[in-house]
């Protein structure tokens, strides 16, 4: 273990973008960071708001239109190495948003699954996720930013 | 008043989101300051528009449902409720009255997590991260009950057509779990809102901030705990038919600040808990869903509902194979976000936001298809045009 | 000329070791801030070294990137410019400079508290993130009614609060770094902690130590400017309550928003090495008991004593919501009014 690769484990910061899906997993993964219960704080994981500080960003929610450079651009700011984690159903395949329209056959107003936007490291699939997998989640990233140059 | 005097002359604007820590979900905020006083204010919603009513068109009424609960995430129980409600009223299904007590209970149980959320999200906003972990920390309480209950923790997909599911009847040791959880809950939440009340930094930061006047929220009809906290008597659970058995108040204050906007949402949880608890004592039996129907032609119907911020209404109609047409939803932040848009004039940049954030926008719910009204043409929406000229065939 | 050669060659030593002491030290302080906050939030929180040690660490091993600034060559130098000057406001406070005429005295420390405060005028007018006006979206609706208004990034509005926090919000703190002197009735540090703790001289036996016999801390007047250069410090750092400039709820991060990579580092490293070196200030003039890096007693004893304010702070910050300009004012007035009383007695003494 070097000490790059142990400075990239003990401390890790998620940045959360939420593009439009229904609210519940946004919820769930403010809750799962930031309430006692859960507390993500205790694994060494940060919540920050600034894409300039951020290792690992959780999209959750299919990508509506209007969010959809924001998304690329606050992805592209993000310093290497990075990882994407995509929480909920819907950032996953699209959920009941994409697949599950009567007249229109698939709905062609939203971008999903967030994979066909950004490259995507981890699918936390679940409507919505429990926190406890949304932590296993934060944490199946890390190899991929321990093994980074 | 000149013309001239009409007319403010205004610095800059800021502006803020869709990503950003004290909006969360993705709405812009723009505003027009004057050094530090905010003169004007102006709210982008369309960031989650999703085409949320065209899902719905074609689809069989219960796989509609499906969509419909998936609305929005903090009161998905509302809109799956409401869904129904449009259906059993226009083809006239009867409901048993042990469904209406269990969807009035899970109703109150998201009211409940729904407020505190709240409160996790306004005193991060205000600042004090303490009160908003403890909010955090007690809304776990009820998040367990609805996993009890429903079977997970932000969809519990408790109604369906003429009932409930029956896998979310309360059996006799759930009743036991409820009634403990929430007498721990309540001795823990009035020391927590009796710490708010009594902290003066806090108080200083809200109070008088965010002024919108009764005449004010009646013009934007800012419905919900926004415009009960300024005086507006205004809740339909009072008229609903499900909540005739139970004996509750309506928490109305006059401050008509943010501070009352969040006092209310306060007081409402107690009453919510007095609700939970008569809906486990005098639950009665019998079956939970009634499953006689079939889906036939229906005309347009609407529902409404008192939900956790304000006023919901479902509209749809059924065609001759059963399938939905021209849903149409409107949820109450829309409105409140108007009214707010207005109230914060006159605050600080840091307080405006906090003033926005004071009526509990929800913007999964409220990013709608609009009818555009411009004084001159008029777009119809779906809705008129299929009144006048029928089914598409 | 073998003497200045000496005392030169102590200086640089000594210089090299209080830093290298201190910014190890400092990076400690945020994990124990963290951690107190966490558990009066009835949570585990992060480990100990997390936010501050292995965050840097992280940091500096991340891609370079480019900021997007107005003048990003000179945004970049802002970093170094002040980690530079965080570093000398620290070493003034160590003996081998009290003899720097004029640099290891209030003018020195003031000096260089200004200059650190100025910095964040320059950041929040440089950085230009993509978090506020920049974000693309189409928001610019054809009804508008204020089309063409001059759209400012938030970190602009965050330098525009800095230069009024500057004015009025950091008065307090120099108010009260001045009783220490009055007491001492010199400009000196080397006075002040002569006057609380007479045994103390650096030319001392490197094993022996002292313990102050007269600290301010423990008159009315310098207990009372404690109190003021304690609310001082929170604002020079700004934390909550007095984080106005950077609110986390409108300004994010306000003019560091943009400083990624080894840049990030540099910040994490200033503000870390200012909240030990001002704590350690805080040590030498009202306990007596300075930073001596060639005394381990001494800067073991300051460094577990300057523990203090940082642990006053995170309860502090855990306890109070941001304040906005509304309560700042009034705080900031009334604390120099404390500041100016604590003066007066201190005159008495
Ligand atoms: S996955 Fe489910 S809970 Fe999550 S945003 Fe999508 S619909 Fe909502």
């Amino acid at each position: 273990m070097t000490l790059k690769s142990t400075s990239r484990k003990k401390a890790i910061h998620v940045m959360l973008c939420y593009t439009g899906g229904c609210n519940g997993c946004d919820i769930e993964v403010v809750n799962a960071l930031l309430s006692p219960r859960y507390d993500l704080e205790q694994y060494g994981v940060m919540l920050t708001w600034n894409p300039r500080e951020a290792d690992v960003l959780i999209v959750s929610g299919v990508v509506s239109w209007q969010m959809l450079e924001p998304l690329k651009k606050i992805y592209s700011l993000i310093p290497e190495p990075k990882a994407v984690v995509a929480v909920g159903a819907c950032a996953c395949n699209g959920n009941v948003y994409k697949n599950l329209v009567g007249d229109i056959k698939v709905n062609e107003d939203v971008y999903a699954p967030v994979e066909s936007v950004i490259p995507v490291d981890v699918k936390v699939p679940g409507c919505a996720p429990r926190p406890e997998e949304i932590i296993q989640g934060a944490v199946k990233g890390l190899p991929k930013l321990m093994g980074a140059p | 008043m000149t013309e001239a005097n009409n007319e403010k002359m205004i610095e800059k604007e800021l502006s803020f989101g869709p990503v950003h820590p004290a909006l969360i979900e993705p709405y812009r905020i723009r505003l027009f300051v004057n050094d530090e006083i905010v003169e004007d204010c102006e709210i982008n919603i369309n960031m989650a528009y999703r085409g949320m009513e065209k899902l719905f068109d074609g689809l069989p009424v219960e796989k509609a449902l499906l969509i419909a609960e998936r609305v929005c995430g903090i009161c998905s129980h509302v809109h799956a409720w409401n869904a129904v409600r449009v259906i059993e009223c226009g083809l006239g299904i009867e409901v048993p009255p042990r469904a209406d007590y269990i969807r009035v209970l899970v109703q109150e149980f998201q009211r409940i997590t729904s407020h505190l959320i709240f409160f996790g999200h306004a005193f991060e906003v205000v600042g004090h991260e303490t009160l908003a972990m403890r909010a955090l920390l007690l809304r776990e309480q009820f998040m367990d009950l609805m996993q009890y209950v429903g079977g997970n923790r932000v969809m519990p997909s408790v109604p369906i057509i003429g009932g409930i599911r029956p896998r979310a009847d309360l059996t006799d040791s759930l009743k036991k779990t409820i009634l403990e959880r929430c007498d721990a809950f309540e001795a823990k939440y009035a020391q927590y809102v009796q710490r708010i009340l009594d902290d003066p930094l806090v108080i200083s930061r809200v109070n008088g901030i965010g002024l919108l006047t009764k005449e004010d929220a009646i013009k934007y009809h800012a419905t919900g705990p926004t415009g009960r906290a300024s005086g507006w008597r205004y809740d339909l659970r009072t008229e609903m038919k499900e909540y005739k058995p139970f004996d509750f108040n309506v928490i109305v204050l006059d401050g008509c600040d943010t501070k009352d906007r969040v006092v209310d949402r306060a007081l409402e949880v107690l009453e919510s808990l007095k609700i939970i608890h008569q809906v486990v004592k005098n639950l009665p039996d019998g079956p939970v869903v009634n499953r006689n129907w079939v889906a036939k032609e229906m005309p347009f119907t609407t529902a409404y509902l008192e939900t956790y911020r304000g006023e919901v209404m479902h509209t749809y109609g059924l065609d001759h194979q059963g399938l939905v047409r021209n849903y149409q939803i409107r949820t109450p932040t829309i409105t409140n976000l108007a009214a707010m848009e207005h109230a914060c004039v006159g605050d600080h940049v840091t307080e405006a936001i906090l003033t926005i954030a004071s009526c509990d926008p929800c913007l999964t719910c409220c990013t709608r298809t609009e009818v555009v009204d411009s004084g001159k043409r008029r777009t119809m929406t779906d809705y008129e045009i299929v009144r006048k000229y029928g089914w598409r065939k | 000329m073998d003497a200045t050669i000496l005392f030169l060659a102590q200086l640089i030593v000594s210089s090299v070791i209080a830093l290298a002491i201190a910014t190890l030290y400092s990076l400690v302080l945020p994990g124990i801030e963290r951690k107190i906050q966490a558990r009066i939030q009835q949570r585990v929180g992060p480990p100990i070294l997390m936010p501050g040690f292995w965050s840097v660490i992280k940091f500096m091993y991340k891609a370079r990137t480019e900021p997007i600034a107005q003048m990003p060559r000179f945004y970049k130098f802002l970093i170094g410019f002040g980690v530079g000057v965080v570093s000398l406001l620290f070493l003034f406070n160590t003996p081998y400079w009290w003899f720097m005429l004029g640099w290891g005295s209030i003018l020195g420390i003031a000096g260089m508290l200004k200059l650190e405060e100025v910095i964040y005028v320059f950041m929040g007018s440089q950085s230009q993130s993509i978090m506020s006006t920049s974000m693309p979206v189409p928001d610019t609706v054809r009804g508008s009614k204020w089309p063409n208004i001059r759209r400012e990034f938030n970190e602009q509005h965050s330098a525009e609060r800095s230069l009024k926090m500057m004015l009025i919000g950091s008065l307090p703190l120099y108010l009260a770094l001045l009783v220490p002197f009055i007491v001492a009735q010199s400009v000196n540090i080397g006075s002040v902690v002569v006057t609380q703790n007479p045994a103390y001289s650096p030319f001392n036996s490197w094993l022996s130590f002292s313990l102050p016999t007269s600290p301010i801390l423990f008159t009315v007047p310098g207990f009372i400017a404690a109190i003021v250069y304690f609310l001082g410090f929170v604002v020079m750092l700004n934390e909550k309550p007095f984080t106005i400039l950077k609110a986390k709820i409108d300004m994010i991060e306000g003019g560091v928003l943009e400083y990624a990579a080894n840049l990030r580092a540099g910040y994490y490293l200033m503000r870390n090495l200012l909240m030990f070196a001002l704590s350690s200030i805080f040590v030498t003039l009202f306990l007596g008991i300075p930073f001596d890096p060639f005394m381990p007693a001494m800067f073991l004893m300051n460094m577990v004593l300057s523990l203090m304010l940082p642990i006053a702070l995170s309860v502090l910050v855990a306890f109070s919501p941001i304040f906005t300009f509304r309560q700042i004012y009034p705080t900031a007035i009334g604390l120099s009014a404390l500041g100016v009383l604590a003066m007066i007695l201190a005159l008495s003494i």
